[in-house]
């Protein structure tokens, strides 16, 4: 029996197909970089253990600040890979802050029994910092570089914990 | 000669494989279906650049929903009887295309010969403006909606409810845009039904 060799052609459309898929794969890992980089909004808000955060505080580092809900599916989707960041993260400077826009601590608890994470979860229960950025629609995460200022946003969920994010956070100390 | 003739016959798998697979690449880009797990119908857009995906959601999932959130019955009933869908819109288009933009106000349905707006969140807000709504349902509905405008880079994308303004059961079209470096592109959705007022019993 002769062996069988594909002809150029077939293999060309194999090829484009496969990347394809994986671009498709990867089209949810990437970052919108924001050219003018824009001064972050302060704020000041309480977490879940009555701990004020304000965001000049964190100044000189660089700030993942993700804009969520309980009720949002792709919010509770990327939930655990931001926690899998933030254990690669916490120890390099780097802050993870966590907005939850318009529900209370009991939800919240609730929650985060099904869904533990252990970076801070802030409560913006009149949804008045949320206001005050531009966000349409959650999730949406931005970071924030030593500066102060937004460099990247991501609209709906991502997987924080990929090397390619990380990659690009860490890039920004 | 029996060399030749599988010869051939390879030859005649590649080109049916690259046809199936110019079929696959000019498909029309609306689907439709059943998710299986729910029983529930879906309509879909993938072309051009977007994913836009419409699945029904039942009143009484809708109810139970907004309930949960600090609606009153008759409140969460208003809202679950104005045709809700979850949706989905994503820019699919490769790194460094340019992002789109969306206005659900330029959104149109069209139903028995009559067409109309999506009720946007802004609408949602005025309706309940004279209405004792408690600050976290009233956030809660603002944030569960579509956003109205929205600019997606490509990978960006929202799920939320968008609601159509018709009774269970209500079969509609749906005639959607959006922008990329200031050229409107249009799709449509035809034959979208809202999910009817069921109350369905678990199975003995």
């Amino acid at each position: 029996m002769m062996p069988w060799h594909p002809t150029p052609a077939l293999l060309a459309l194999c090829t484009l197909l496969a990347s394809s898929a994986l671009f498709a794969g990867q089209a949810t890992q990437r970052l919108r970089e924001i050219p003018e980089r824009p001064q972050a909004p302060d704020f000041s808000l309480r977490d879940m253990d009555g701990v004020e955060h304000r965001l000049s505080a964190y100044r000189g580092k660089v700030v993942i600040l993700n804009f969520w809900a309980t009720w949002c599916p792709p919010c509770r989707e990327e939930m655990p890979s931001m926690q899998r960041a933030w254990q690669q993260l916490k120890d390099e400077d780097i802050v993870m802050l966590a907005i939850n826009v318009g529900e209370d601590e009991d939800r919240i608890f609730e929650f985060t029994a099904s869904y533990p994470v252990d970076f801070p979860l802030l409560l913006d229960l009149d949804s008045a910092v949320i206001g005050s950025w531009p966000v349409r629609g959650l999730p949406t995460t931005f970071v924030i570089d030593p500066q102060g200022r937004i460099v990247y946003r991501a609209i709906g969920g991502r997987d924080w914990s990929a090397a390619g994010l990380l990659r690009k956070i860490r890039a920004l100390k | 000669m029996k060399l030749s003739a599988i010869h051939f016959f390879r030859q005649l798998l590649t080109g049916v494989l690259l046809l199936s697979g110019a079929a696959v690449m000019a498909a029309p880009p609306v689907h439709s279906g059943v998710v299986a797990e729910t029983g529930l119908r879906y309509w879909e857009w993938d072309g051009e650049g977007v994913l836009f995906r419409l699945t029904q959601r039942l009143p009484d999932q809708t109810r139970a929903y907004f309930m949960a959130r600090g609606f009153a019955p008759d409140q969460a009933d208003r809202i679950a009887r104005r045709c809700v869908f979850q949706s989905m819109f994503k820019n699919t288009a490769a790194a460094g295309s340019p992002p789109v933009t969306i206005d659900l106000e330029d959104w149109r349905v069209q139903h028995a010969g009559r067409e109309g707006p999506l009720l946007t969140r802004e609408q949602w807000r005025q309706d309940f403006r004279d209405s004792a709504v408690p600050e976290a349902a009233a956030i809660a509905l603002e944030w569960s909606l579509l956003p109205t405008q929205q600019e997606y880079a490509p990978g960006d994308y929202n799920w939320g409810m968008s609601s159509y303004g018709l009774e269970p059961g209500a079969v509609f079209d749906l005639a959607f845009s959006w922008t990329r470096e200031g050229r409107r592109l249009q799709g449509r959705l035809s034959g979208v039904q809202c999910a009817a007022d069921i109350h369905p019993e678990p199975k003995s």
